[in-house]
């Protein structure tokens, strides 16, 4: 391509653009809605996860065994290594009943632990199993219940089943979301771009008479579309930015008693994901939508 | 850069051939029936004929606008009727096209109307403006080169239509009734400049037009439709000497200068 069609092609985008305002301006807003839901979503559904995953790694199962009838401690570091190759396990403490009522006694009863001469919970050397998928608790439960030396296993089946719950809804809605939005903007698109062919019905037909490659003849609309497709992700971007900004601030400042659980993610390490996600998905429209209708409107 | 290759015809070379040409727009009546045309480089040729006897059907079909319904369409050694989409452009860059209604983009002005058609074919910018003067001054239109369209009248904005038409050095130039909307005068004036460049550049031309008197006047090839059919075909008359020599004033365009393009694809 020459120069002077380089810039040919750029000139004649832009006029396009501001020859249809209404349409443009129209097209770029439903785009960067679609993009700043996206953009919200996203960062929404990455702290969820965030937090999610920590408290999964909270998440955990305690097994006891029958040491009234003569389960060892040998029996229970053996048991622990079988455990620990499990794939949906990511780690697993023993603690013995010694160190669960020094804790115990640490938290709660200060220096009335005293009080007691022999340890309460004798008998009580236990492994607490941290899951690395909480959705597979319960598989990891059923094992445990049918080994011999196991008396008694502690679970918290429904945490972990809500937390996935509300996980996957969120994900799913907002997928379903973002698609429809997603079509109405490239609906949008492909109708700004073909007004934008329609007022130029006269010069195209010329254009082919003189022998203009179909090349020659799109490259002007397919580069509106790709602006609009720029203009409607750097917006919203922008907006997100400062959306994400200041809900930190409100959220910290209003429920700081919450602060340890509502561990938010930082605003760059959002953005480092959205924002070539988000540009990508901006130029991608922008380029399928102006080829809709250029291949729809262009072919003398 | 390499020069494109181009179909240069041979002197005396067909550059048009229909063979048994049909075109039918609907099943019931066609717009064109059985048509036989040779036309040699460098010819004059009118097509004239009543309303509705095909001769813009005819036009189109040569440009490659319609698609014959059946026959054989050769076109600077173009098959049309095997023509890919992809060799349109390279074969249209042969023509020069004019209308009745001359089609000017009326939001441009004069200048950039004729420069418009060698930007298409990417021609670099300083050559493009010498070809785009020199243009509107073969045509006597480089004093209102500044112009909009809009404030030029018919016949001047025919002739920047034509220069448009004739910028890329076509072989071939076709008009469909290009005087169609101009008084006697203008029309005439028209008529000379087509061809001047007829002789001067050695354009084959085609003219589609009604008008009795500048046919009767010009002494050219006559093609006669009537119904989709061709009539008649009458050959050119041997010119007058006074004739002759009216042509040579026009003669201050250096056609060489026109030559010198490159093409890209
Ligand atoms: N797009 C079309 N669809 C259907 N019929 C058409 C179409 N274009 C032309 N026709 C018909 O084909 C016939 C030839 O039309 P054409 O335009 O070639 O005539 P013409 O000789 O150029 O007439 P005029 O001198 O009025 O311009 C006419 O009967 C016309 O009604
Ligand atoms: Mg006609």
């Amino acid at each position: 391509m020459r120069i002077g069609t380089f810039f040919y092609t750029i000139g004649q985008g832009f006029k396009n653009l501001f020859r249809n305002k209404g349409y443009t301006l129209a097209s770029i807003a439903t785009i960067s809605a679609c993009l700043f839901l996206f953009g919200m979503f996203f960062s929404v559904l990455t702290n969820f996860r965030h937090i999610v995953l920590r408290a999964e790694q909270g998440v955990s199962v305690t097994a006891f065994f029958h040491e009234e009838q003569g389960v060892t401690e040998e029996q229970i570091l053996q048991l622990k290594v079988a455990i620990e190759e499990r794939e949906e396990v990511a780690s697993v403490e023993y603690i013995t009943a010694d160190e669960a009522w020094e804790t115990f006694s640490e938290d709660y009863l200060g220096e009335y632990k005293d009080g007691f001469l022999e340890n309460p919970l004798e008998g009580d050397d236990h492994l607490v199993i941290y899951l690395a998928d909480v959705s597979q608790q319960s598989e990891l439960v059923s094992y445990l219940e049918n080994l011999d030396i196991v008396r008694e296993v502690n679970r918290s089946e429904t945490v972990a089943d809500m937390l996935s719950g509300a996980n996957r809804l969120i994900f799913y809605a907002s997928i379903i979301i973002i698609a429809v939005l997603l079509v109405v903007s490239l609906f949008l698109i492909s109708n700004t771009i073909a007004s934008g062919i329609t007022s130029h019905q006269d010069e195209i037909t010329i254009m082919k008479y003189i022998g203009a490659t179909d090349f020659y003849v799109r490259a002007p609309y397919v580069f509106e579309g790709l602006i609009i497709g720029v203009l409607g992700s750097v917006i919203p971007l922008a907006l997100t930015h400062y959306v994400y900004e200041r809900a930190i601030e409100i959220i910290s400042g209003k429920f700081s008693m919450l602060s340890g659980l509502l561990d938010f993610l930082p605003v760059e390490s959002v953005f480092y994901y959205l924002i070539p996600v988000s540009i990508g998905m901006g130029v991608g429209l922008g380029f399928i939508g102006s080829m809709l209708s250029v291949r729809k409107h262009l072919n003398v | 850069m390499a020069r494109r290759k181009v179909y240069t015809p041979e002197s005396d070379d067909v550059v048009i051939s229909l063979r048994d040409v049909s075109k039918q727009y609907t099943k019931q009546a066609a717009a064109v029936t059985g048509a036989n045309l040779e036309v040699r480089e460098g010819e004059f040729v009118f097509v004239t004929g009543e309303t509705g006897s095909g001769k813009s059907t005819l036009v189109k079909i040569i440009m490659h606008e319609l698609k014959a319904s059946s026959g054989e369409v050769n076109v600077l050694g173009y098959d049309l009727s095997r023509i890919g989409h992809g060799k349109i452009p390279r074969f249209r860059r042969n023509l020069g096209i004019v209308f009745q209604d001359f089609r000017l983009l009326k939001d441009r002005n004069v200048y950039e109307n004729v420069a418009f058609a060698q930007r298409i074919i990417m021609v670099p910018s300083a050559q493009m403006k010498r070809n785009v003067l020199n243009m509107l001054d073969m045509v006597g239109m480089s004093d209102k080169y500044k112009r909009k369209v809009t404030q030029l009248s018919g016949g001047e904005q025919q002739r920047v239509a034509l220069a448009r038409a004739l910028v890329n050095k076509p072989l071939i130039l076709l008009a469909d009734e290009p005087t169609g909307n101009l008084d006697a005068d203008t029309a005439w004036e028209i008529m000379q400049l087509i061809d001047k460049v007829n002789r001067d550049y050695g354009t084959t031309v085609l003219v589609v037009t009604h008008d009795r008197s500048i046919v009767e006047r010009m002494h050219k090839r006559v093609i006669e439709m009537k119904q989709g059919e061709i009539i008649s075909d009458t050959p050119a008359k041997e010119e007058d000497i006074d004739e002759e020599e009216e042509i040579f004033e026009y003669q201050d365009v250096d056609a060489d200068d026109l030559d010198n393009y490159d093409y890209d694809d």
